[in-house]
């Protein structure tokens, strides 16, 4: 398959994680955050972690956009589906989040209109096919999916489709990093940075790591001689005692961006003052609202929504989960009351979390030997 | 679901995912600003081009929740 078998290839695999092991010091411990969802399931799905000298660990990050939806917002969806004539719709892993009192797919279960979409656009067709419901669409993700939603708001108002709105849950990856980089408990090398939102944002805005953190980062695609090669260009950094953001992605990742993405954001779209990730609890400016200027395609405003925060399930550590404290199979409820099936937590619902990624690909074995 | 070629399975959400899929232009609607792209195994879905216009037939993108953020194969 073209563009992808050149990035699988063994031999070449083999080759990178050769290069790894010559890059690193002996008796020096490596912690490499990958920041994305996509990449942790990248990891695990090809067994990258199993290519790595036992001293270069892969931390999980927070960019899981499921993991990171606190519950009472998973409440709120709720709340709005229940709404007399609402059709309420949302991406495939948002069914099964747990809220306080269930999940979405819980509430389809017991009668409430829910329809998985593959896209926001997918949505807005629903609504065309139902003029005499109100259908909301449950928008989450980072920056690579927050301009799908915000075209289609474009598009909804153009034609003129009065029954579609919103509910908007986007977040922003820059400032759940800073967060952890002010973390007192977490010590990491360098950041494997987001391929698809640096599609979107560019790589000028993950500069701050290097320049006020001191920590290379490099921004990598998704297949796994990506990640591979994103590994030495940090752990290659690091023995130089250089410090800065490469880009492995170029393929598809601009330095700048996509600036008409930005633009439709920044018309579509404000910063919330705060928002609460899951686990990591408020962050300021890192959730997305919709703007007043489209006012009327906010579903927040159009209905009204409990908006109640409810705390997480004491027996969950997601938070620490997120924040590569401690390593899945290190939860309490790991593999038994929480499960794919049954999650109590986020990072079990989708498979980008690390929690299913683990359980999914059946990577309990903790001892590994060096390459 | 529809004829989107984004497919998730109960083990994969590729929206949630943040999972770009290269998709082959093989229609195009200038005036509405879509098109209709074709994935690798032939399935086809419509896909809002308005951030990497201009857009050719044959043309390889890169698609994410039904929209196209850069030409994939570039």
């Amino acid at each position: 398959m073209k563009y992808v078998d050149e990035f699988r290839d063994a031999e070449l695999g083999r080759a990178v994680a050769a290069e790894i092991l010559s890059l690193v010091e002996p008796g020096r411990h490596y912690k490499v955050m990958e920041v994305c969802g996509g990449h942790t399931h990248s990891i695990y799905k090809y067994g990258i972690d199993d290519l790595l000298p036992a001293n270069v660990e892969l931390v999980h990050g927070p960019g899981c956009p499921v993991c990171v939806i606190p519950m009472g917002r998973v409440d709120d969806g709720i709340a709005l589906a229940l709404g007399e004539g609402v059709i309420f719709t949302c991406f495939g892993d948002m069914m099964r989040v747990p809220g306080s009192n269930g999940s979405l797919l819980d509430a389809k279960a017991d009668g409430a209109d829910i329809r998985m979409v593959y896209s926001p656009l997918d949505a807005l067709r629903i609504a065309k096919q139902n003029p005499d419901r109100e259908v909301v669409f449950f928008a989450i993700g980072f920056e690579t999916t927050a301009p799908s939603t915000a075209l289609t708001l474009k598009r909804a108002r153009a034609e003129g489709v009065e029954n579609f709105s919103c509910m908007c849950s986007h977040v922003t990856i820059v400032p759940p990093l800073r967060a952890l980089l002010e973390s007192p408990d977490l010590r990491l090398d360098g950041f494997i940075g987001p391929g698809h939102v640096s599609t979107i944002v560019g790589a000028r805005p993950f500069e701050f790591i290097p320049a006020d953190y001191g920590k290379p980062v490099a921004i990598a695609g998704f297949e796994p001689l990506d990640i591979l090669q994103a590994i030495v260009l940090i752990l290659r950094q690091l023995a130089e005692g250089r410090c800065e953001v490469e880009n492995q992605y170029k393929r598809v990742v601009p330095y700048e961006g996509n600036l008409r993405a930005l633009e439709v954001m920044a018309e579509v779209f404000e910063l919330r003052p705060h928002f609460e990730w899951r686990g990591l609890g408020f962050i300021s400016h890192s959730g997305l609202r919709i703007s007043d200027a489209y006012a009327e395609l906010d579903a927040e405003r159009r209905f009204s929504v409990p908006g109640v925060r409810v705390a997480d399930p004491k027996a969950c550590q997601c938070g620490e989960v997120l924040k590569g404290v401690i390593k899945p199979w290190e939860c309490k409820v790991f593999g038994t009351a929480c499960t794919p099936e049954r999650p109590i937590g986020t990072c079990m619902v989708s498979s980008e979390g690390a929690c299913a990624a683990y359980y999914n690909f059946g990577r309990f074995a903790r001892e590994r030997e060096v390459v | 679901m529809s004829e989107s070629a984004v497919f998730c399975d109960e083990r994969h959400c590729i929206t949630c995912g943040d999972d770009g899929e290269p998709m082959t232009v093989v229609a195009i609607d200038p005036a509405r600003g879509l098109a209709l792209c074709a994935d690798v195994s032939g399935s086809r879905a419509t896909v809002e081009t308005a951030l990497v216009e201009p857009v050719a037939l044959g043309d390889v993108l890169l698609v994410h929740a039904g929209t196209a953020i850069a030409h994939g194969a570039s």
